[in-house]
């Protein structure tokens, strides 16, 4: 009896040990609630948008450079503006072993879409002064026409372009520039109050849910390593997604998507810790809520919430300016390998659309820094420049802005020389200005580690 | 800093292959000198050990100076060092520009295999690094500021391998800035111009040409064991006997021998000397109203000079003026 007594209640630490690390339940705390509902996490609507936003991407390459671009554009607009009708899952989706619970829409959350939730402010970065759904919709037009999502007289990538800058201005956006923000205040969304009528969590419950929501993490990601949450994005770890052992992966909480995805990306190099930390906060404050039993947060409440909220908003933008970090070197590696190329007279097709393709990936997330929260003023002027409206083309020429009718004007572009230093600029503004660690493909590592075997010369020796 | 990582770091030279000093170079250096002296000047072996280790030297008045400002010159590298140029600063400028000459393109010669480059990296790092020294060395011979700084090390009276580190520390500084520059311009053109396929060939962690002069007896500069070499290769290399003899206080060695690892500087540029027996050169500097062993002179001696120095520039620029005015 003893001995069972000790078992049962190990059992129950353990299990009280592991849910600590999951986002997965917390308790119904609204206060008048009558409902048989004993769990109060719901982000259902973030998982979905995830869905819609993976899906796009997907349907971004399928141009097959012209005959479809009607049915194409009209699909795509289906999963960036939302359907009445249930729309199939088209990433992600089983692969082998990895089996995806759901294959539709519906069966996560119905009639959600991406473009009611695009930053609605001019984006300049991208040319012809376009609102965040704007940009999107012209790309979606664009990327219709094209034969697998590249068009080689601009170089650009669309489904690199479109999911990019979405995860920026839907995710990244929403979460820490409404949720995380205006939705904390003490008289918006209270937690004293339903989120809605008829709810059975918390305005503050919800609002701090749907950060988390779009954050991206699974809900058991914080007992995962780096490794096991870039994997399981990648569908190559069912033992590591598969965390109720159902033989599925449920993709509204055992998946990694969005930037939490790139976050482990670059932690599993051991630099950095992005994906626990921010997950870790996004745990910590929802401790914080559901510890308040559905009265209204304290200002002593609110003030640790914030400092919750200060360490998700600059781990997340930290996330963000890796990977423009890491793009602006590919871009300079991809101008490298054309250069060798050209100089033997090769044929640079493959490698001129890798370029575009990576180009594509840097100008996403460089657009994606700039929907946060905080205006990047100078920093993001400076971004954009060193960028480009487009990649330099083969033909020394660049996209410089688009006309009335939404067609690309092109111009003559600076020298590659130039380019590949605008890309070494570009990194160092990311270490500048938001610190990044990780640093993959950093440009002036080669440089670094050559100096460190080098060793310094600063002693005072006299040959 | 703890007192047990500052002591290391005060001694860890001793203890670094990159290092002059490393301790296995000066057991090489203790046996080359026992061959010179045992097969070249005919000494008996016990004869050879009691000249190597020379209480008179080793222990002499200069000597003690030399190790007294080894510790104090430690002690201000440790906390100066992060405060000097470093070549990544100059590295990362000069690699930005070459960008910016459309002339001047990487290439990255595919063709080129890795070990090449690597080989042709390290032989020239090592040659430009030699070329930089010389002129350093040969304009803190000529210029009056410089002179001032670098006679502390020329007031050694005898030679031991630590009076490598018998310099003043602002001299010090001036030598970094030579390294920061010298290493910032090979690494920048070489990456810009191989691209990742750049790197150091390596003995022990140290460049391999470096690695060959300290086990050929580099320590041997500084000290009195005068090993010459045929007069051919004193056009080529430095002989330990030709530094000495830079050392020497007769006129006619004055600003000779300027070269660190290769003679060939001296021989291009018209400073070279071939060696001479070195038990009959005095060693030093004439100078008689200061104390050349005193760490008080070494240390404040130099400042006031330089200080001396400017002020009469100012004078000179000053009477120009008043030249014009009347």
């Amino acid at each position: 009896m003893k001995k069972l007594i000790i078992l049962v209640s190990s059992l129950f630490f353990v299990t009280e040990a592991f849910a600590h690390h999951f986002y997965n339940k917390f308790p119904v705390t609204l206060k008048g609630y009558s409902g048989s509902k004993t769990n109060s996490v719901s982000y259902s609507g973030q998982i979905a948008r995830h869905v819609l936003h993976d899906s796009l991407k997907k349907l971004a390459g399928k141009g097959d450079g012209g005959s479809n671009a009607a049915s194409l554009e009209a699909q795509m607009m289906m999963y960036f503006k939302g359907s009445k009708e249930d729309l199939d899952i088209i990433a992600p989706k089983t692969k082998g072993d990895f089996k995806i619970k759901q294959t539709t829409l519906n069966q996560i959350s119905k009639g959600k879409n991406l473009s009611g939730k695009t930053y609605k402010g001019i984006i300049n970065g991208w040319p012809g002064q376009m609102t965040g759904p704007e940009v999107i919709e012209f790309m979606i037009k664009k990327a219709a026409k094209t034969k697998g999502g590249f068009d080689p007289s601009t170089g650009y990538n669309y489904p690199q372009l479109i999911s990019k800058f979405a995860m920026g201005a839907v995710f990244y956006n929403q979460s820490v520039d409404n949720y995380l923000d205006e939705k904390m205040t003490a008289d918006n969304k209270p937690n004293n109050k339903p989120y809605k009528d008829g709810a059975h969590y918390t305005g503050k419950e919800h609002s701090w849910d749907e950060a988390f929501g779009y954050w991206g993490a699974a809900s058991h990601g914080l007992g995962l390593d780096a490794k096991q949450n870039y994997n399981v994005t990648k569908m190559k770890d069912m033992a590591a997604a598969d965390q109720n052992k159902d033989g599925v992966v449920d993709l509204k909480h055992e998946m990694n998507f969005a930037h939490a995805y790139y976050a482990a990306s670059y932690d599993k190099g051991g630099k950095t810790n992005y994906y626990n930390t921010v997950t870790q906060a996004f745990l910590d404050g929802r401790k914080i809520i559901a510890g308040a039993k559905g009265d209204a947060l304290s200002a002593k409440e609110r003030a640790a919430l914030a400092g919750h909220i200060a360490i998700i908003n600059e781990n997340w933008e930290k996330v963000i300016a890796e990977s423009v970090f890491k793009y602006a070197g590919s871009v300079y590696k991809d101008i490298v390998k054309l250069e060798e190329i050209l100089a033997s007279n090769g044929n640079t097709d493959k490698q001129f659309s890798k370029y575009g393709k990576h180009w594509g990936e840097l100008k996403g997330f460089a657009l994606a820094l700039q929907t946060g929260k905080s205006n990047l003023g100078e920093t993001a002027v400076k971004l954009n420049r060193l960028t480009g409206f487009g990649p330099v083309l083969m033909n020394a020429s660049q996209v410089t802005g688009v006309d009335s009718q939404g067609n690309y004007l092109k111009e003559e572009a600076q020298s590659w020389g130039e380019f590949k230093l605008h890309m070494l600029k570009i990194q160092k503004l990311m270490v500048d200005k938001f610190g990044v660690k990780a640093k993959a493909s950093d440009m002036l590592s080669d440089m670094a580690d050559l100096a460190s075997k080098m060793g310094n010369s600063d002693s005072a020796e006299n040959d | 800093m703890t007192e047990g990582t500052f002591l290391t770091e005060i001694f860890e030279h001793f203890f670094d292959p990159k290092k002059r000093v490393f301790f296995g170079y000066l057991l090489v250096s203790i046996f080359l000198a026992l061959g010179w002296l045992v097969f070249f000047r005919n000494k008996s072996f016990k004869k050879a050990i009691t000249k190597i280790f020379d209480i008179k030297i080793l222990f002499s008045r200069s000597a003690r100076a030399d190790y007294k400002v080894f510790l104090i010159n430690r002690v201000f590298m440790i906390f100066l060092s992060p405060y000097l140029l470093s070549q990544m600063v100059v590295a990362t400028s000069i690699y930005y520009f070459l960008h910016s000459i459309p002339l001047f393109k990487t290439s990255h010669f595919p063709e080129i295999p890795a070990n090449a480059v690597a080989l042709l990296f390290t032989l020239s790092y090592f040659i430009f690094d030699d070329f930089t020294k010389y002129w350093v060395h040969r304009f803190m011979h000529k210029w009056p500021v410089l002179w001032a700084l670098h006679k502390v090390h020329h007031s050694a009276e005898t030679l031991n391998p630590i009076t490598v580190y018998r310099t003043h520390p602002l001299e010090g500084v001036v030598f970094s800035i030579r390294g920061a520059f010298t290493q910032g311009i090979v690494i920048s053109f070489f990456i810009y111009v191989f691209g990742n396929k750049v790197d150091l060939v390596t003995i022990l962690g140290v460049n391999v040409f470096v690695f060959a002069f300290h086990i050929a007896g580099s320590n041997l500069r500084h000290s009195h064991i005068g090993i010459q070499y045929w007069s051919w290769l004193e056009k080529l290399i430095i002989s330990p006997a030709q530094h000495q003899l830079h050392h020497s206080i007769d006129l006619r060695h004055y600003d000779k021998n300027f070269g660190a690892t290769l003679a060939l500087w001296d021989w291009i540029f018209g400073s070279l000397h071939h060696s001479e027996d070195v038990d009959s050169l005095v060693l030093g500097i004439e100078e008689d109203h200061i104390d050349h062993q005193s760490l008080r002179d070494l240390y404040i001696h130099p400042l006031k000079e330089i200080l001396q120095i400017s002020l009469s520039g100012f004078r000179g620029v000053k009477s120009i003026f008043t030249i014009f005015k009347t």
